[in-house]
Formats: C-alpha cells, sequence, structure tokens
C-alpha cells in the first residue's frame, strides 16, 4: 500500500514538473501544488479508550484545518507499544508518529529509529516546555521528540474515608504509616500496596535510595534502598494493606477497591483520574483527594513519567509530521486535554489557565510535580522495571530479604548497562 | 548417483514437490539456519543493525552456550527447565487420562452423544487467548469467580496467580482445560477403529471388561497414544500464549518455561543472541526426546 503510496506521489509529481516545463507562463501555481497532494500520516495512539475520545476531536480539528493531511489513527495498547514499535521500526514499516513514553524515547534514539528535530522545534517552544519532561527528548545533544503529557504518582485518598477515622492527609512517612493503621477498620483498610517497581519508586526517594542515575551509576542496593523496601514490605506485616496478593492483577484490583471504597489510600498519576471519577465512591468528585506523597527522613518524591510525540525515521514526511505533532501540543489542545482528563500539561503556559488553576484534582498533582524526580535519561532506561519488579514481588510475597533482592536487581542491571 | 537416478526416474513427483519444498526453504530452513548462527553471535539490538544503522555484532563462538550452562546462567536455566518439565508432564499425563477417559465414554451408545462431543470440543475450538484471559479473571484473587465460590463454601481464598505453586497450578489448570479436547477426540478416533470382532471373541471366552481393555483396547490404541503423546510433549513443551497472558512467567519468574523465557530474553532484554541459544537448546531437546521416544516405540513392537 505504501509503496502505492509512494508511486503515485512520485508520478504526480513528475507530472505537474512537465506541466510547469511545457511553457506555462504563471510560474507560483506549479510549485504549489506538491504541497496539495494528499497525505496521510500513520499515528500509533497508546492512550487508553476514554483518553482516546478526547484525543480523536484534537485530530480531527487538525484534519479539518488541514485538509491535505490525513492522519491514520491507530491505537496500540500501551503495553505492547514498546516492542511492537521497535520491531516495525526495524523493518521500515513503523508508523510516522508515535506517541512514545519518555523512557523509550532515548532508546529509540539510540537505536536509530527516530528522526531528529532539532530544526524543527520554534525557540518559544523550547523556553515554555518544562524542563524535565523536554529532556527525556534530548540523547546525545539532539532532540527527538516534543513531551505530550506528564505526570507523576501522588497520593490519593478518599476523603469521606480519612474523616470517618479522623486523620489528615499525612505529610510524613511515620504520619502514613498511622493513618493507614487508623485507615484499617470496618471493612476497608489503609493502603493498597503494589509489588512492582514503578510504585515503589516513591518509597525509595522518601528514604534516600534511588535507582539509576543518568551516568548510569546503579543505587538500588544501596543502604537507603534497603531501607525503603523494608518500610514499604512493613505495612504488608502490620496488616494494613490489602489481604489478598494478586501480582498479576493487581493494578485493576487496586482500581476497583479505590473506587468501591475499600482502600483509603493509594499512589497513583493522573492517567487515574479519569477512570477513578466513575467509581461510585467519587460520584461527588470532591471526595477525591489528591496531595504529595510523604516525605520520608530523606526526602520526597516519585517517578517524573509522561509520553513524547516523535516522528519515525522511515516517515516519508517528517514536515507534514511535525506539524502535526506541533498543533496536537498547542497550548489550547494541552489544556483540553488536562481539562477533560487531568493529564498534566508540559507546557508552562498551560498551567497558568484559570480553569485548571481552580480544579483541586489538577492542583494536587501540580503540586506533586514539584518534588517529583526524573527518571534516569539512558537507552536502558526502558528496560529496568523488566528484572526489578519480579524481586520486588517475591520480597512481598516473603521469598527473598529486601536486601537480597535488591542485590539481584543490581547484578542484573550491570549485566543490562554493559552492552 | 543413485539419488539423482532415482530423481530422474520420478522427475514428475519431484516437479510437484518443488513449489512445497521453496516454501519450506523460506519458512523454515533459512531461519532455522539464521537461529543457529545467531547463537554463536553476540546480537542483540544495539549492534543488529536496522534499516537506517549498520550491524555490528560478531562471531563469538560457544560463548552463549557456555555462560548458560555454567554459573549464574545454569542455575537460571535448570530453574526454568525443571519447571518446564513440571508443566510438560503434569499436562501432558492429564491430557491423556482426561482424554482417554472420555473417550471411552463417548464410545459407548448413549444417549445425546453428538451433544456431549460438541459440548466437549469447545475448549478447543475457543481462540486460546480468549480462554487465557477468561480463566486469568477467574483466578484473579480478590474478584475471581473460583475465590468467591470458595468464600461462599466457606473456605479460605487462594492466592492463585501470587504464589508459585498455585500459580503453575493455575495454568496448568487451564491448559488442561484446553488441551484434553483434543485428545479426546484422537483417542475416539482410534477407539472407534478397533473392530468389533475383537471384543466379541474375547466375550465369548469369558475376558471380563478390565481384561478386555487391558488386551485388546490399550494395545489396539498404541499407535494412536504415541502420535498423540508425541505430539502433546511437544506442543506443551512450546506452549505459549497461556502462561504469557495468565502469569507472564510470575510470580517472580516461577512460572516461566523455556519458551516464554526465550521470549522474554528476545523481545523484553533484546538479547537476541541468547534467546537464539536458548531456541536452539529447546530445538534440540525435543529432537532428541522425539528420537528416543520413536526408538521406545519400536522396542516394544519388536518384542
Amino acid at each position: 500500500m505504501k509503496k502505492m503510496l509512494g508511486l503515485t506521489m512520485a508520478a504526480s509529481l513528475a507530472l505537474t514538473g512537465l506541466v510547469g516545463c511545457s511553457g506555462s507562463q504563471s510560474a507560483g501555481q506549479p510549485q504549489q501544488a506538491p504541497q496539495n497532494t494528499p497525505v496521510t500520516l500513520k499515528f500509533w495512539n497508546t492512550m487508553d479508550p476514554s483518553e482516546t475520545k478526547v484525543l480523536q476531536t484534537i485530530v480531527d480539528d487538525f484534519m479539518k484545518q488541514n485538509p491535505n493531511i490525513k492522519i491514520d489513527m491507530q491505537n496500540v495498547p500501551f503495553s505492547d507499544a514498546q516492542s511492537k514499535f521497535k520491531i516495525a521500526a526495524q523493518a521500515g514499516d513503523g508508523p510516522d508518529v508515535l506517541r512514545c513514553e519518555i523512557a523509550w524515547t532515548p532508546e529509540f534514539a539510540a537505536l536509530g529509529l527516530l528522526k531528529p528535530i532539532d530544526d524543527k522545534v520554534s525557540e518559544e517552544d523550547k523556553k515554555d516546555y518544562l524542563q524535565a519532561p523536554f529532556n527525556y527528548n534530548v540523547y546525545q545533544g539532539k532532540i527527538y521528540g516534543i513531551p505530550q503529557v506528564t505526570d507523576a504518582p501522588a497520593m490519593l485518598y478518599n476523603k469521606r474515608l480519612l474523616k470517618e477515622a479522623g486523620v489528615e492527609p499525612p505529610k510524613t512517612m511515620e504520619e502514613f504509616k498511622t493513618a493507614v493503621k487508623k485507615l484499617t477498620q470496618n471493612g476497608h483498610y489503609g493502603f493498597y500496596l503494589s509489588a512492582d517497581s514503578y510504585f515503589f519508586q516513591p518509597f525509595l526517594y522518601a528514604f534516600g535510595g534511588g535507582t539509576i542515575t543518568d551516568s548510569k551509576e546503579i543505587l538500588i542496593n544501596k543502604p537507603e534502598s534497603i531501607e525503603a523496601l523494608k518500610f514499604m514490605v512493613g505495612l504488608k506485616n502490620d496488616k494494613v494493606t490489602q489481604t489478598n496478593f494478586d501480582f498479576a492483577n493487581q493494578y485493576k484490583n487496586m482500581m476497583t477497591d479505590f473506587k468501591d471504597g475499600k482502600v483509603a489510600i493509594i499512589f497513583n498519576g493522573p492517567w487515574a483520574t479519569a477512570d477513578i471519577l466513575t467509581g461510585k465512591e467519587f460520584q461527588d468528585p470532591s471526595n477525591l483527594g489528591v496531595a504529595p506523597i510523604p516525605a520520608g527522613p530523606k526526602g520526597q518524591g516519585s517517578p517524573v513519567g509522561g509520553h513524547n510525540y516523535v516522528i519515525a525515521s522511515s516517515s516519508k514526511y517528517p514536515n507534514e509530521a511535525y506539524k502535526f505533532i506541533e498543533f496536537m501540543n498547542k497550548k489550547e489542545n494541552q489544556v483540553k486535554l488536562a481539562k477533560e482528563l487531568r493529564l498534566l500539561p508540559t507546557r508552562k503556559s498551560a498551567y497558568e489557565d484559570p480553569a485548571l488553576k481552580s480544579d483541586p484534582i489538577f492542583a494536587g498533582f501540580a503540586e506533586q510535580m514539584k518534588v517529583a524526580k526524573n527518571r534516569p535519561v539512558i537507552p536502558e532506561g526502558g528496560q529496568i522495571f523488566k528484572d526489578f519488579t519480579p524481586q520486588i514481588e517475591a520480597v512481598v510475597a516473603g521469598k527473598a530479604s529486601p536486601e537480597q533482592a535488591l542485590n539481584n536487581v543490581a547484578d542484573a542491571w550491570t549485566k543490562l548497562l554493559k552492552k | 548417483m543413485k539419488y539423482i537416478q532415482a530423481i530422474k526416474q520420478n522427475k514428475v513427483a519431484y516437479l510437484f514437490l518443488l513449489p512445497a519444498m521453496l516454501v519450506m526453504l523460506c519458512l523454515v530452513f533459512i531461519p532455522l539456519v539464521q537461529g543457529i548462527y545467531y547463537s554463536l553471535t553476540n546480537i542483540d539490538q544495539y549492534n543488529m543493525g536496522n534499516r537506517f544503522v549498520k550491524a555490528s555484532y560478531r562471531f563469538i563462538g560457544l560463548q552463549n552456550y557456555i555462560s548458560i550452562f555454567s554459573g549464574e546462567g545454569f542455575a537460571e536455566f535448570s530453574k526454568v527447565f525443571r519447571q518446564t518439565l513440571i508443566w510438560t508432564f503434569v499436562n501432558v499425563f492429564f491430557h491423556f487420562v482426561i482424554g482417554l477417559g472420555l473417550a471411552l465414554l463417548l464410545n459407548r451408545h448413549v444417549r445425546g452423544r453428538a451433544i456431549y462431543r460438541t459440548l466437549l470440543l469447545i475448549p478447543w475450538a475457543v481462540p486460546s487467548f480468549v480462554s487465557a484471559f477468561a480463566w486469568r479473571w477467574m483466578f484473579n484473587g480478590q474478584y475471581g469467580f473460583i475465590n468467591l465460590m470458595l468464600a461462599k463454601l466457606g473456605l479460605q481464598p487462594i492466592p492463585w496467580l501470587s504464589d508459585p505453586f498455585w500459580a503453575m497450578t493455575a495454568v496448568i489448570i487451564t491448559n488442561i482445560w484446553l488441551g484434553f479436547p483434543f485428545m479426546m477426540v484422537t483417542m475416539l478416533g482410534g477407539l472407534q477403529s478397533i473392530s468389533k470382532e475383537l471384543y466379541e471373541a474375547a466375550y465369548v471366552d469369558g475376558a471380563n471388561r478390565i481384561q478386555q481393555f487391558f488386551r485388546i483396547t490399550l494395545p489396539q490404541l498404541r499407535p494412536t497414544i504415541f502420535v498423540a503423546t508425541l505430539l502433546g510433549v511437544i506442543w506443551t513443551f512450546n506452549m505459549f500464549a497461556v502462561i504469557y497472558l495468565i502469569t507472564e512467567g510470575g510470580p517472580y519468574n516461577s512460572t516461566q518455561i523455556l519458551v516464554t523465557y526465550a521470549y522474554n530474553k528476545a523481545f523484553s532484554s533484546w538479547q537476541l543472541g541468547e534467546a537464539t541459544t536458548y531456541g536452539v537448546i529447546i530445538l534440540s531437546m525435543l529432537l532428541a526426546f522425539s528420537f528416543f521416544y520413536t526408538r521406545l516405540l519400536k522396542m516394544e513392537k519388536e518384542q
């Protein structure tokens, strides 16, 4: 199909060129013609269905304003997109535009699968984008994408349950421990513990630990990191978490329990709010509290996540593709995603929007962003969780000690970083 | 010379075979040789090259095999191998027992036999990823059907997918459910090809049902059993979808079998050299198994 398109393109170019030569006097016309030939851009979107609905309206706006560019949007499940893109792009059959997780961007760039776009990003845009999300687009001094949304898990709580138990939203890990103890009563419990490396990171930062630095130093098995894991598993041993651990379904179960008011506090990112607000406990959205994750003895924070728009190096229409992602990322459109889905914009100017400032859920996440921490911007960044999560599971299941497990992670990462 | 003459004699037959051979060459042999070659290199995602970057991996001899069969690599390998053996033999055992049992029942003249047969084929007819997702949901520790039933009966819920033993049990149950219909249909076919006269003669001679089963049914079924279990072992050994979709090899790799492990090596860690080495090992194991299994059958026949 693509080849056919290319051929017709070439043919039409040749034709218009011929027309130009054959003596038509109005010189301006033929040069215009190639731009008017319709172009179809393949766009892989990784948002979930409710988010996609909103995104679709922006895509439609774009197509209305640019009748020559057709966007063929395909939904690729987020969990498959990383390997799917690699396989497709390596075969030269990738999409033109990909919504790319931040940690994948340096990896794809290192593999030569992305087009550098230094010459396309305007100076105003460079100034307007938040530094942390923008950094994930820069690999070895070149720009490979623009940040679409940013995020970081915050502490989400059920205001009603906290009020009934007579506790304030905790600000430190010590307060957190006592709060969840008090919240474990009357058929509900304090905190949903995800045996997952991503959701372990807030604890890591609170106790002064870390994962990998940008200079590829491994921090995961230093004493502070082990302390953090001990604290997290301690919550399970104190019986303030869910009683039934189901690693394969934990994210889904966490959401269900929170929506049904069975758990008082969870850690989750802005991407979850649209879904949470459909729950019976949050028919009144003001029952949902959002606050920064409690500070520990040595720090505070949660991992900065998010997504970028990138252009595949195989794209035949990089200019049109950039025009498209520039439009998608306009301030107004970022504000739209923020308003309807509470996804955090990556433009400073978007945060000035009065409607967003007055939204408590949005403001809560914006507050969390101030203390969020960058994940390592290295090509291996997208692969570090694969060896990490099974070890956290083993500790939570009581099959390995925190020291042992984190040493195993460090070993696996040493191997990964060696290349 | 002899071969060339043979080919000349059967020119037409070989001509007809040619397209199939070419397809086999492209789809089977070339990838096979390529895979074996990759297992002797240090290929990974950074040096594999693509349309935009030149490949830069190099030949490293048996290095990949050595790292799998020694030290830490071997500890990992033997763990996964042990899990693969448990997975394969428990599955095939139950496939066989349940399949044969149902086939014996269906071989008798019961009312509504056609309906039973159709119903019993359903697990096999449903695409395996659909079943896998359904079972994954049923095994959900908190909201799953099975644990809800246990709770209704006043029993403790089972941590299906977060305990190594129960996770293995869960994937095996799913795969037994998926796989027994094939065994049943094959056995039923085998049973129906046994001639009725044998049983009549045995009946006249005064053999009881148990004697008939062991002296007539089983020996007559042997070729069917052989082919079906051989296929069963190979398929189960390489069964990817069930494990990948239900536990993803977890919790902490305790339901990983060789194929899912090799897949992880290839498509999450992108250690393609190591992954193809696993592939070659899997292939060699199955070849060795088939070889000895065939021998075993021949030996028994000759006795």
